[in-house]
């Protein structure tokens, strides 16, 4: 008889852990309620200020003060990274000039819970080369080469007393898909709190792209202010602002429906 | 009486009009000549259709894509000349401002791996941004496009025939004018016929020997049967100190590319005068004339011409004339790609 017991038992405590041991897409099922939408909001900023254009100004780590007028990058392939990776389709536009690029909606993403969240800074080699693409990879976003075909990963442009150029102008066009000057990179950042896609209210990931990353290893806006094709210096950029993401918090937004 | 003629008038125009706009089902159809390659254009990315082929046809001679409205594609790319600027050495664009380059002849893109004298561009669809963008060329943005098409006359209905979205957008501009593009096919020259032993392609001796001395010393680079082998090299063309072209190094950035070009098709060539990249020599006869006097040494330079190529006057006759074998009327004279002002 005890045996009997212990037997049920057994067999009560170890179908969770067989259901646990099948495919967990089966846990997880999305009732008509849930959602598997994450929404990431981005601000730009330098250091601790929020990023203005035109008027404000800013100190680079080497000492040049700076405006800054035209801020924009892509952010494509985005992949969450948990019990499974789910990697998305998905191409953004960051544009600090139109408040409409400051979020957007990653849909598709599958339930569960994740850590970290992984992207392409800029755009991979397959979209180089196929042609006309449509959405924010649209050439008409002015983020393509025409003479040299490829995209533009990343645009700063600004002007500093110190560029001895046209208008003190500083432009860095960053680009290139072709090995050895590939200038996409990958960035995997740890999401730092409980992340998980798939309830009733709709995570947010709050990131941060401060502008002070281009400037970093004490970069000199009097002898590097001209990157407009690609090459070393837009690798080297692109390996700056590939460390320029954070993410700041991580939310969620009830659904009313 | 008149009620007969206006009938018959009637009757006359409508069937201009039906006959002007029939969608005939061939219009479209992608021939891939027996023994070519396989294109590298992906058509499954861009499925070819009528509605898509005529709206890349009416953008492809609408000047409405330029900035001051002056010059459409068709200014400096004319069907008679296999679709290139004839006679014209360096493109002229808006406001008669000088362009760098020589135009190129436009056919048979679908097997084209990279676009460009230089190879700069690398698909077929993002052609058209070069040109568009160029100040000296169109002075142009794709965006400024999109806005005017949308406000012009007749575009968005067709952009909803083609595409089944009338909201333009920069990619459906693109993929209409890449549909136009590839059907630009040449493959019926008495030089085709000729391989395929059809009516219409008998051979004179002369043209036969040009045949011969072709392939004995032009076909490594203008390969048959597109008469490219779309390689870049450097012909020993001495260096136009006011274009400072150095070809394809501008894309690569590699000094072992220095001063190569793309190998341009010999198809039509006889349309297309004048020739090279900068369009520096006149006539065919002078491009031979400098593949055996003028080469100049460089590190670069094609391993063909390392050694002087030696050809006779008779020899550059009988090539001369074989070339003209390659022009093909079927092509320069195809309805279905002139201007129809629909
Ligand atoms: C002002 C003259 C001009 C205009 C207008 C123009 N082109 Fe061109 N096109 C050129 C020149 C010059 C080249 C060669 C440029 C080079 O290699 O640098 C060229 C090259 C091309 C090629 C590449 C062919 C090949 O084999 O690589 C294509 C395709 C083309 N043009 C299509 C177009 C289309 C479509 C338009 C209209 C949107 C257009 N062009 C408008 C002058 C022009
Ligand atoms: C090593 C490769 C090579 C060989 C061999 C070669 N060509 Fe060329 N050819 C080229 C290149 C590259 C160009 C374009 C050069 C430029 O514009 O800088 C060209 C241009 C031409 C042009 C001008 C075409 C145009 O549209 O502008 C003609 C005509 C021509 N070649 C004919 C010949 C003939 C005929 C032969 C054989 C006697 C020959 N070529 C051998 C590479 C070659």
């Amino acid at each position: 008889m005890n045996r009997f017991i212990v037997v049920m038992w057994l067999l009560v405590l170890s179908t969770p852990l067989c259901a646990y041991s099948q495919d967990n897409a089966a846990e997880w099922v999305l009732s008509p309620k849930d959602t598997d939408k994450v929404e990431i909001d981005m601000r730009a900023v330098f250091k601790n200020r929020i990023l203005r254009t035109g008027d404000k100004y800013y100190v680079s780590p080497h000492g040049d003060t700076f405006y800054v007028d035209v801020f924009r990058f892509y952010i494509t392939n985005i992949s969450f990274i948990g019990e499974r990776t789910a990697t998305l389709a998905n191409d953004h536009l960051f544009d600090v000039a139109d408040t409409n690029t400051y979020s957007f909606i990653v849909k598709n993403v599958p339930p569960g819970v994740y850590h970290s969240i992984r992207f392409t800074a800029g755009v991979d080699s397959i979209a180089n080369v196929s042609g006309a693409n449509s959405g924010d990879l649209d050439p008409i976003k002015g983020m393509y080469w025409a003479w040299n075909s490829g995209y533009i990963m990343a645009k700063l442009e600004g002007r500093s007393n110190v560029c001895k150029t046209v208008h003190n102008a500083f432009e860095f066009h960053i680009g290139g898909y072709m090995p050895p000057h590939n200038a996409a990179r990958t960035v995997t950042l740890k999401i730092p709190e409980y992340f998980q896609v798939g309830r009733q209210s709709m995570p947010g990931i709050s990131m941060t792209a401060d502008v002070a990353a281009w400037f970093a290893n004490n970069l000199d806006l009097a002898k590097t202010n001209s990157i407009m094709i690609p090459g070393k210096e837009a690798c080297m950029m692109a390996d700056n602002y590939s460390r320029m993401f954070f993410i700041d918090e991580v939310s969620y937004t009830p659904l009313n429906r | 009486m008149k009620k007969y003629a206006i009938a018959i008038s009637l009757g006359m125009f409508i069937l201009f009009i039906s006959s002007a706009f029939d969608t005939k089902d061939d219009e479209i159809k992608f021939v891939i000549p027996k023994g070519w390659p396989k294109p590298v254009y992906d058509f499954s990315k861009n499925k070819l259709t009528s509605e898509g082929f005529r709206l890349g046809r009416k953008l492809f001679y609408d000047p409405i894509l330029s900035r001051d409205g002056s010059t459409s594609c068709a200014n400096c790319h004319t069907q008679w000349s296999a679709f290139t600027h004839v006679d014209h050495g360096l493109s002229h664009g808006i406001n008669g401002l000088k362009g760098k380059r020589n135009s190129l002849t436009l056919f048979n893109l679908a097997w084209n791996k990279a676009f460009m004298w230089d190879g700069g561009v690398n698909h077929l669809e993002v052609q058209p941004l070069a040109p568009i963008a160029n100040e000296v060329e169109m002075g142009n943005s794709l965006e400024n496009i999109v806005k005017a098409l949308d406000t012009a006359h007749g575009y968005r209905a067709r952009f909803y025939l083609a595409f089944g979205d009338s909201a333009i957008t920069g990619q459906h501009v693109l993929k209409a004018i890449a549909q136009f593009l590839v059907m630009f096919q040449s493959y019926n020259s008495k030089y085709d016929k000729y391989t395929r032993n059809e009516p219409g392609g008998e051979m004179t001796e002369q043209e036969l020997n040009g045949l011969k001395l072709f392939r004995q010393h032009c076909n490594s680079c203008h390969a048959e049967p597109l008469f490219t082998n779309y390689s870049f090299q450097n012909t020993g063309l001495s260096v136009d100190t006011f274009l400072n072209d150095y070809g394809r190094m501008k894309v690569t950035g590699d000094p072992k590319d220095s001063l190569k070009f793309r190998v341009p098709s010999l198809r039509n060539v006889a349309m297309s005068y004048p020739y090279m990249h900068d369009g520096r020599f006149r006539s065919i006869i002078q491009v031979l004339d400098h593949y055996t006097n003028s080469v100049i040494q460089s590190p670069t330079l094609a391993k063909e011409f390392k050694t002087p190529m030696v050809l006779s006057v008779q020899d550059k006759k009988d090539i001369f004339e074989f070339l003209k074998t390659l022009s093909d009327k079927d092509f320069l004279y195809d309805m279905r790609l002139r201007d129809w002002r629909e």
